[in-house]
């Protein structure tokens, strides 16, 4: 049998040690963690903004693409260019600055990347809408950090999930099936977002507003109403902005 | 000791097949199940439960004699949850998409029953050049069941054979278009968490007819 005071020295000599051994590792990769945060994020947007996967397979070739074709800057509410540091600019909580990301081909907008974020089930979830010069129609979207439950409402970061938003199934004469991607503004030029739906998109002529809906996640009601949600506040955030770009092709 | 007489041999090669820890005992299913998707999942899996489970394994025994016996199960998960951050970070670090992709389930390795057992059933009794090739036997054992299942899982699955490499995985071989084209099709089932316990039943019936086990009726 032990003595108490040999047990809490112990006990004691094991978490310094411990302790000790644990912020050694977490600090010396720190940085590289850091650099794939970042790359992780410019991924991210490069995706949504459909760059070909083979730009994306390493940080440099990443940090290269999203340097030589993006132009990252911040809006305010009346779309108008603010100053920011872009990197730092809290998505969630700062609703005046809005960071914005606009790939450029030959000077002329070729699509236009938006940070969205808000509250899924059990976390926020990060992610990035990317829509077609004509501030109508989704170019992609893609989902990179969230806390949700893997295989339920984890499946918002999953390929079958965000294709939903690029492939809207229209019914040629002929029967073929084409797919054009689905739209977030309504026919007289409103923005209402895409709404996730529980089951599955009802794609009968009765249905009008298809074209504003995507299928849900079955077991995620919670987080797919969230993505609803905060898809249409972060959009709105952006109108004026989205009205300008439309109207005269620039900011 | 000699490191490689026969009674080490046993130490190893027991756990990998007569006394499999998920087969044979069946512990540690939970992890089974969720990263044998892709075998490149189930790979890095394998290689961190390797690393876990051997480092515990030693540095329990290591202090053994010294571990007040009242708070014996806190140091080991102590020492098992340390091991298993340092796992995490280092995966953070140098395959970020793999540990996007295992997500929860490599912090989830502090709870496998598999690693605590060892170290209550076998670290804390043995030296530390026994206890490493327990810990080396054990964590094989289940690194061999969950790369069997995986590779089914994925081949009928989802139809490639994925490696692990720096990113997003290599894909090493898929099945052709013209076998799609002529009406194969992949079992989605197999993706989905039943799929795994169908593969894992299979899997232990055979290795249990294998390694001749016969549990008492």
């Amino acid at each position: 049998m032990y003595s108490n005071n040999y047990t809490l020295f112990f006990v004691f000599i094991v978490t310094v040690v411990l302790g000790t051994m644990l912020s050694f590792t977490k600090d010396s990769v720190k940085d590289l963690q850091d650099q794939n945060l970042k790359a992780d994020v410019q991924k991210t947007i490069l995706r949504s903004l459909n760059f070909d996967e083979s730009l994306l397979l390493t940080n440099e070739s990443i940090e290269q693409t999203f340097k030589s074709s993006i132009d990252a800057k911040c809006v305010n509410v009346e779309g108008e260019i603010v100053e920011c540091n872009i990197e730092e600019v809290d998505i969630e909580k700062n609703e005046d600055t809005l960071p914005i990301y606009i790939r450029m081909d030959n000077d002329k907008v070729q699509g236009i990347a938006l940070p969205i974020a808000g509250k899924g089930l059990w976390s926020t979830i990060f992610g990035y809408i990317a829509l077609n010069p004509d501030t109508d129609s989704v170019l992609g979207i893609q989902f990179y950090k969230h806390g949700e439950t893997p295989g339920l409402g984890g499946e918002v970061e999953k390929k079958w999930f965000t294709d939903n938003f690029v492939n809207h199934p229209i019914k040629q004469p002929g029967g073929e099936i084409k797919y054009v991607p689905k739209k977030i503004r309504d026919k007289s030029g409103k923005i209402i977002s895409i709404k996730v739906v529980k089951g599955g998109v009802d794609y009968s002529e009765s249905n009008t507003s298809s074209i504003h809906q995507v299928d849900g996640i079955s077991g995620a009601t919670v987080t797919a109403d969230g993505v609803t949600d905060f898809l249409l506040e972060d959009l709105l955030r952006y109108e004026k902005t989205l009205d300008k770009i439309r109207d005269y092709g620039t900011i | 000791m000699e490191l490689f007489n026969s009674e080490s041999k046993k130490i190893v090669s027991d756990p990998i097949n007569v006394n499999n820890p998920i087969s044979l005992q069946v512990l540690g299913i939970c992890s089974a199940l969720a990263v044998t998707i892709r075998l490149d999942q189930a790979i890095i899996m394998t290689l961190a439960v390797v690393f876990v489970l051997c480092s515990s394994n030693v540095i329990l025994s290591l202090i053994r004699n010294y571990i007040p016996t009242r708070v014996r199960i806190v140091i080991m998960l102590s020492v098992i949850a340390s091991l298993v951050s340092v796992v995490d970070e280092l995966l953070k670090a140098y395959l970020y998409d793999m540990s996007k992709q295992l997500s929860v389930f490599v912090g989830l390795i502090i709870t496998n029953c598999i690693i605590m057992g060892r170290a209550e059933a076998f670290a804390l009794k043995h030296g530390p050049s026994k206890a490493f090739l327990d810990g080396l036997g054990n964590s094989m054992g289940y690194g061999l069941i969950i790369i069997v299942v995986s590779f089914f899982r994925e081949l009928f699955g989802a139809g490639t054979i994925t490696l692990p490499d720096g990113g997003a995985g290599y894909v090493l071989w898929r099945i052709p278009e013209s076998w799609y084209a002529a009406g194969y099709e992949n079992i989605g089932l197999l993706v989905l968490s039943p799929g795994a316990f169908i593969i894992l039943g299979l899997v232990i019936w055979i290795q249990r007819e294998f390694a001749g086990v016969e549990e008492d009726a």
